[in-house]
């Protein structure tokens, strides 16, 4: 069994604009693994890339030793290669419980089950709050997931990623329009999954990044520009250039 | 947009809750019997034949409200699998046999072939395309239906199909075909109501609201729409096969746009996503059409704008207004 996630020479254009070039990522196991650089660098891209929502023009994903590359989204969470969305993007007419069982039920392979009643699925509803108390959403298990808080929606999300029993769990902005302590809650949730899946992060709040990452991808305009562990990037002068000196000019 | 009903999970059972599930039970079997007595409670010929139409109808609008209600895929061209079904249980019936458990089946076969194979095309896409593309097939049969003599009859279409058996009993009076297409009403109605509660109707759902979100959960997205499209036209056929056997034959004009877009239209006004809604709305359209021919001349222009009024004012159909009557009215009891 090879590495949990590689991306090797992943390359991506629309058009005439390169949004992903040349882009390499390993992510080690229980890592994790945060991909960070301004607006438009290509981070989203190469996490539809990888996750079989756009397909690459170039280059390998390697699942685990298994060569995924343009495989379409259902096989891949069927590898355990799962990921959220930038937008929230929830089943808002479902309550919290019906969103998460689809995504037990669709793990176990009963997409198609056309015998039984789904609401009489023990196993399903069982998984179902087991994954709503490790994100500690299972108070509002009966709520209609678009009557959510913005911050309780993205927790759904994840604990829907979660309820796949994903290796890989690849999470586009989780903190993108929260209050700072929502945004920590979701940091440290983020750190207590890593104990058994490795996850790949985009985030744009700096300080987060940098408290629960074990490595750290900087791109920009499409490529790589720095790889390393949290201390190596703030040192690292090319980066501060590139976008965190972004930051502090935009803050000072 | 609007609150799914069929597949509304159950909460924990309450007194109130009991009463109103064995109310529902209640009002479900007795208008079950009803339906199944009908034809002896003292209707003339004619508004048991009506009738009987209504039921046929009925059951097309729902095998479309699987397409359009539960997934979201709006069909411009559903009496494809209407009109197949229609053709190929009428060619078999006049050809091998009219028992009626054998030319259902046969026409069933024959359809679920065509939609498998149009169906892997069809999964693929979704909103207009997929409006577009269903109504080219339909289209595309109907010329098939018209140049393709020796099987289909040209554009006289199959006529003098045989008077249906059933193990043998010629089914010749209108109420013994009635009951026929009555038993097959309930139970399609039944099996769907289950395919809804199912964790497959439950996956349709989900496409429905987001194909995209629906495939990051591991849906193979393309692999349910295709499934749906043959359950929905195995339903149609079915209609179909009752239809060509009630009318003793059917010309190319079963595939016609217009029929297309009158099951649509049928089905939204009875509330898309319910089942029990497009076939009450079957039913009621086809009683006010009879009417409204006698009545007026311009009936279509009639209709259109009773359509167009309703889909306005009552966006949920009948069906809305029906759940919303019943809920008001459970909540002032208790």
């Amino acid at each position: 069994m090879g590495k949990p996630l590689l991306i090797r020479d992943l390359s991506k254009a629309f058009g005439g604009v390169r949004a992903v070039e040349r882009v390499d990522v390993e992510v080690q196991p229980r890592h994790v693994h945060s991909l960070i650089g301004p607006n438009g660098a290509g981070k989203t891209t190469v996490l539809n890339c990888v996750s079989g929502f756009l397909r690459p023009d170039a280059g390998r994903v390697v699942l685990q030793g298994t060569d995924v590359t343009r495989w379409p989204p259902h096989r891949l969470v069927a590898a355990g290669l799962v990921r959220t969305f930038q937008i929230t993007t929830l089943f808002g007419e479902l309550t919290v419980r019906e969103n998460v069982e689809l995504a037990v039920r669709s793990r176990l392979g009963q997409n198609l089950d056309v015998i039984h009643q789904a609401g009489r699925l023990g196993q399903a509803r069982n998984e179902a709050e087991e994954a709503l108390t490790t994100v500690g959403l299972l108070d509002r298990v009966e709520a209609r997931s678009d009557q959510l808080s913005h911050g309780d929606k993205r927790v759904l999300e994840i604990a829907i990623a979660l309820a796949l029993n994903p290796r890989v769990l690849l999470l586009d902005e989780p903190t993108a329009g929260m209050s700072r302590s929502e945004a920590e809650r979701i940091a440290r949730l983020v750190r207590a999954i890593a104990d058994k899946v490795s996850i790949v992060l985009i985030e744009h709040d700096t300080e987060i990044v940098m408290s629960i990452s074990d490595m750290i991808t900087v791109m920009a305009r499409g490529r790589v520009i720095a790889q390393g562990t949290p201390s190596e990037i703030s040192k690292d002068a090319e980066v501060r250039r590139a976008y965190l000196g972004v930051v502090e000019a935009e803050m000072g | 947009m609007r609150r799914d009903v069929v597949s509304k999970i159950a909460p924990a059972p309450t007194a109130a809750s009991l009463a109103e599930a064995f109310t529902a039970r209640l009002l479900f079997l007795s208008s079950m019997a009803l339906l199944l007595a009908f034809p002896f409670l003292g209707a003339n010929e004619f508004t048991v034949t009506l009738l009987t139409e209504g039921l046929i109808f009925g059951i097309w609008a729902m095998s479309l409200d699987l397409l359009a209600g539960f997934t979201g895929l709006m069909s411009f061209g559903h009496a494809s699998g209407l009109g197949l079904g229609a053709y190929t249980a009428g060619y078999f019936a006049q050809h091998v046999t009219s028992e009626f458990l054998i030319a259902l089946p046969a026409a069933e076969i024959v359809v679920a072939v065509l939609a498998v194979l149009l169906g892997v095309v069809v999964g693929r896409i979704s909103g207009v395309a997929f409006a577009i593309v269903t109504l080219a097939i339909s289209q595309v049969l109907l010329q098939i239906g018209i140049a393709w003599l020796p099987v289909t009859g040209g554009m006289d279409g199959l006529i003098g199909v045989p008077v249906p058996t059933l193990f043998g009993y010629k089914l010749e009076s209108g109420e013994s075909f009635y009951l026929i297409v009555a038993v097959i009403l309930i139970l399609v109605y039944l099996a769907l109501v289950r395919l809804a509660n199912s964790p497959f109707g439950h996956t349709l759902q989900a496409i429905r609201l987001s194909e995209q979100r629906a495939a990051a959960i591991g849906i193979n997205v393309r692999l349910h729409k295709c499934a749906i499209f043959v359950v929905s036209w195995l339903v149609a056929a079915i209609a179909g096969t009752l239809l060509v056997f009630m009318k003793g034959g059917t010309t190319p004009m079963v595939f016609n746009w217009y029929q297309s877009g009158y099951v649509l239209a049928v089905t939204m006004f009875g509330g898309l996503g319910t089942l029990l809604g497009p076939l009450v709305g079957a039913i009621i359209v086809t009683f006010l059409h009879d009417q409204a021919i006698s009545l007026f001349k311009a009936w279509q222009f009639v209709f259109g704008l009773a359509f167009v009024l309703a889909v306005i004012f009552f966006p949920a159909g009948i069906a809305g207004i029906a759940i919303r009557t019943w809920n008001r009215l459970w909540e002032s009891r208790c």
